[in-house]
C-alpha cells in the first residue's frame, strides 16, 4: 500500500502579475513578500517573467544576489518554469537541434539558481524530451513538462510522452500536473468580469451551458476535438452580438477551464514531480468554487505524492478588483485542510520540505 | 492580459509632425521583438501611417519590418516601449484621445493555423507634450 504523501506548500510568483506588472514590487520584494506571508516554503519563478536578460544575460552577480536572498527568507527554490518558444521566428518553426539548445540556456539557469526542476511545456515531443535528458543529466536538472488545459493526463500526446518515460527510465523526465486540467465549472469569477464588460445575462448562461457540455462530455481526446469546441465559443459570442468576446471566451473556455474527470492524473501519476495547483478564485465560503483542490490534494495524497503544489492564481487575467494575496492566502488554507482531511498535512516548514524535495526528487541540482 | 495597461498615462509627446506614446505589454512574460508584429497610434481618430511608425526598446529603434528577424531584443514586462509615428498633435491644452493596437505572438502555443496570436488595444485620454 502507497503511503500517505506529505506535499510541500508553495506558490508560483506568477499569481501576483498583475502586482509586479503595475511595478508595485520588485523581484526582491515580492520575494520577501512572499516569505513574509508564509505561502512559501516552495518558490517557484518563470524565468522570462521575473528575470531580465534571461536566459543569456543572467551573470554570476545576480545569480549569488539570489540565491542570498532565497537562503536569507529562509524559501526552497522548487520550479524554474522555462519556455519552449518553438514559433520565436516567424519564417517557420525552431528545428530540433535549435530547439534543444534553446532549452539548454535555460536549463542551466535553472541549475545555476538552485531550481531542482525546469518545468517545460508540451509541444516539445518524446523525441525532443528524449534529446534533452542529456542536459537533464549534465544539469541534474528534472524536467517536468507540463499537462495543461486543454491537455490532460489522458491525452494522447501526454500518453505519448509517458509511454517514452517509461521507456527512458530516468528520474529526470516527469510531469507538471497543472489543476486546470480538471476544472469542474467556468470560473464565476471570470463571469463577474464579463458582466463588467457589459455581456447580458442571457449570454452568460448560454457560456456557461456550452462549457457544461462539454464538461459532461469530457476532455477533448484529439486537436480537432480542442479546435471544435475553440471554434463554438467564438460562434456563440457571434450569435449574441458580442463578437468582442469570442475569442476570450475560447481561449479562457478551452485553455483555462479543461474539462478532465480527476483519475485522468492517475495515468501519470507515478511521473508527477511537480504541481501547479491552479485556481481561479476563492468564494464567500472559503472555497475555490470551479477547482476541485480538496479531491486534487486528497489524491496527491492517497497516490504518496510528496513533491511541491505551488500555487498558481490565474484569475489576475480578469480580476482587478480583489487582492492576489489574500486569495492565495485563502487557497493555501484550502489545500492544508484538504491535506490534514486526507490524513496527512502540507509541508510548511522549510528544512523539511528540503529534506523531502531531495527524496522526491533524483539528485541534488548541480549548479 | 492586462489590456488596459498597454498605455502609459501622460507619456504622449509630439515634436516636428511625429508623435510617441510608451506602450507597456499586456502579457505575463518578455517577448522578443520577432513577436511583435504590428501595431497601430492613433490619436483623435487620425492614425499614424504604417510605414512611418517606429518602436523603441532596450535604447534601439526598429522599424516592424526590422523587428521580423529580431530575436535578441527582448520587451521585458517591466520595461515601456515607445509607439511613435508621423501624427501632428498641435494643440497642447486639450485632451486628446489616443489609441494603441497591438498584436503579439506567442511563441510557445502552436495551434493547427500557425503560432497563436493575439489583438489586443487600449484607449486613453491624455493631454499632448510639446518637445
Amino acid at each position: 500500500m502507497t503511503s500517505l504523501g506529505t506535499p510541500i506548500q508553495g506558490v508560483t510568483l506568477y499569481s501576483f502579475t498583475r502586482a509586479v506588472h503595475a511595478r508595485q514590487y520588485d523581484l526582491d520584494g515580492l520575494i520577501r513578500k512572499v516569505a513574509a506571508e508564509g505561502f512559501g516554503p516552495g518558490l517557484e519563478v518563470i524565468g522570462f517573467s521575473s528575470l531580465r536578460g534571461f536566459p543569456d544575460r543572467i551573470d554570476d552577480n545576480f545569480v549569488g544576489q539570489f540565491r542570498d536572498l532565497v537562503a536569507e527568507v529562509d524559501l526552497v527554490p522548487t520550479s524554474l518554469a522555462v519556455n519552449v518558444d518553438t514559433g520565436i521566428r516567424r519564417d517557420r518553426l525552431m528545428n530540433h537541434d535549435e530547439l534543444v539548445e534553446y532549452m539548454r540556456k535555460q536549463i542551466e539557469v535553472a541549475a545555476r539558481l538552485g531550481f531542482p526542476i525546469a518545468r517545460v511545456q508540451i509541444s516539445l515531443t518524446p523525441d525532443a524530451m528524449e534529446s534533452l535528458l542529456p542536459v537533464a543529466e549534465k544539469y541534474g536538472v528534472t524536467l517536468a513538462l507540463e499537462v495543461h488545459a486543454d491537455q490532460h493526463g489522458a491525452h494522447e500526446r501526454v500518453l505519448a510522452l509517458r509511454d517514452r518515460y517509461e521507456k527512458l527510465n530516468s528520474p529526470l523526465l516527469g510531469f507538471t500536473a497543472d489543476w486546470g486540467a480538471t476544472v469542474t465549472g467556468f470560473a464565476p469569477s471570470l463571469l463577474e468580469a464579463y458582466r463588467r464588460r457589459g455581456a447580458s445575462e442571457a449570454l452568460l448562461g448560454q457560456v456557461v451551458d456550452l462549457w457544461n457540455g462539454f464538461y459532461v462530455d469530457g476532455p477533448p481526446n484529439t486537436q480537432k476535438v480542442h479546435g471544435e469546441r475553440f471554434g463554438a465559443f467564438i460562434g456563440l459570442a457571434a450569435r449574441n452580438g458580442r463578437p468582442d468576446l469570442g475569442i476570450d471566451f475560447a481561449i479562457n473556455g478551452t485553455g483555462l477551464f479543461g474539462p478532465a474527470p480527476l483519475d485522468t492524473w492517475l495515468e501519470i501519476m507515478p511521473w508527477v514531480r511537480h504541481v501547479h495547483g491552479k485556481f481561479f478564485g476563492i468564494d464567500e465560503t472559503g472555497e475555490e468554487p470551479s477547482v476541485p483542490v480538496r479531491s486534487l490534494v486528497r489524491q496527491l495524497v492517497e497516490n504518496g505524492y510528496s513533491g511541491a503544489i505551488s500555487s498558481e492564481y490565474e484569475g489576475w487575467h480578469w480580476n482587478n478588483w480583489q487582492d492576489p494575496f489574500d486569495i492565495i492566502r485563502g487557497e493555501q488554507a484550502v489545500q492544508r485542510s484538504a491535506a490534514a482531511n486526507a490524513g496527512s498535512a502540507m509541508i510548511t516548514d522549510a528544512s523539511e520540505a528540503r529534506r523531502i524535495l531531495n527524496s522526491h526528487l533524483a539528485q541534488p541540482v548541480r549548479g | 492580459m492586462i489590456a488596459d495597461r498597454i498605455i502609459e498615462q501622460g507619456t504622449l509627446i509630439t515634436q516636428d509632425g511625429r508623435t510617441a506614446v510608451e506602450v507597456r505589454i499586456p502579457w505575463y512574460r518578455a517577448l522578443p521583438g520577432s513577436c511583435i508584429a504590428g501595431a497601430a497610434l492613433t490619436v483623435d481618430g487620425v492614425s499614424a501611417p504604417e510605414g512611418s511608425l517606429r518602436w523603441t526598446m532596450n535604447n534601439r529603434t526598429f522599424s516592424f519590418e526590422e523587428l521580423v528577424d529580431e530575436t535578441g531584443e527582448w520587451w521585458f514586462p517591466l520595461d515601456s516601449a515607445v509607439l511613435s509615428g508621423d501624427l501632428p498633435v498641435p494643440d497642447s491644452r486639450t485632451e486628446h484621445e489616443v489609441r494603441v493596437d497591438l498584436k503579439l505572438y506567442i511563441p510557445y502555443i502552436i495551434t493547427d493555423h500557425g503560432v497563436l496570436h493575439i489583438e489586443e488595444h487600449d484607449t486613453k485620454t491624455m493631454k499632448v507634450a510639446q518637445r
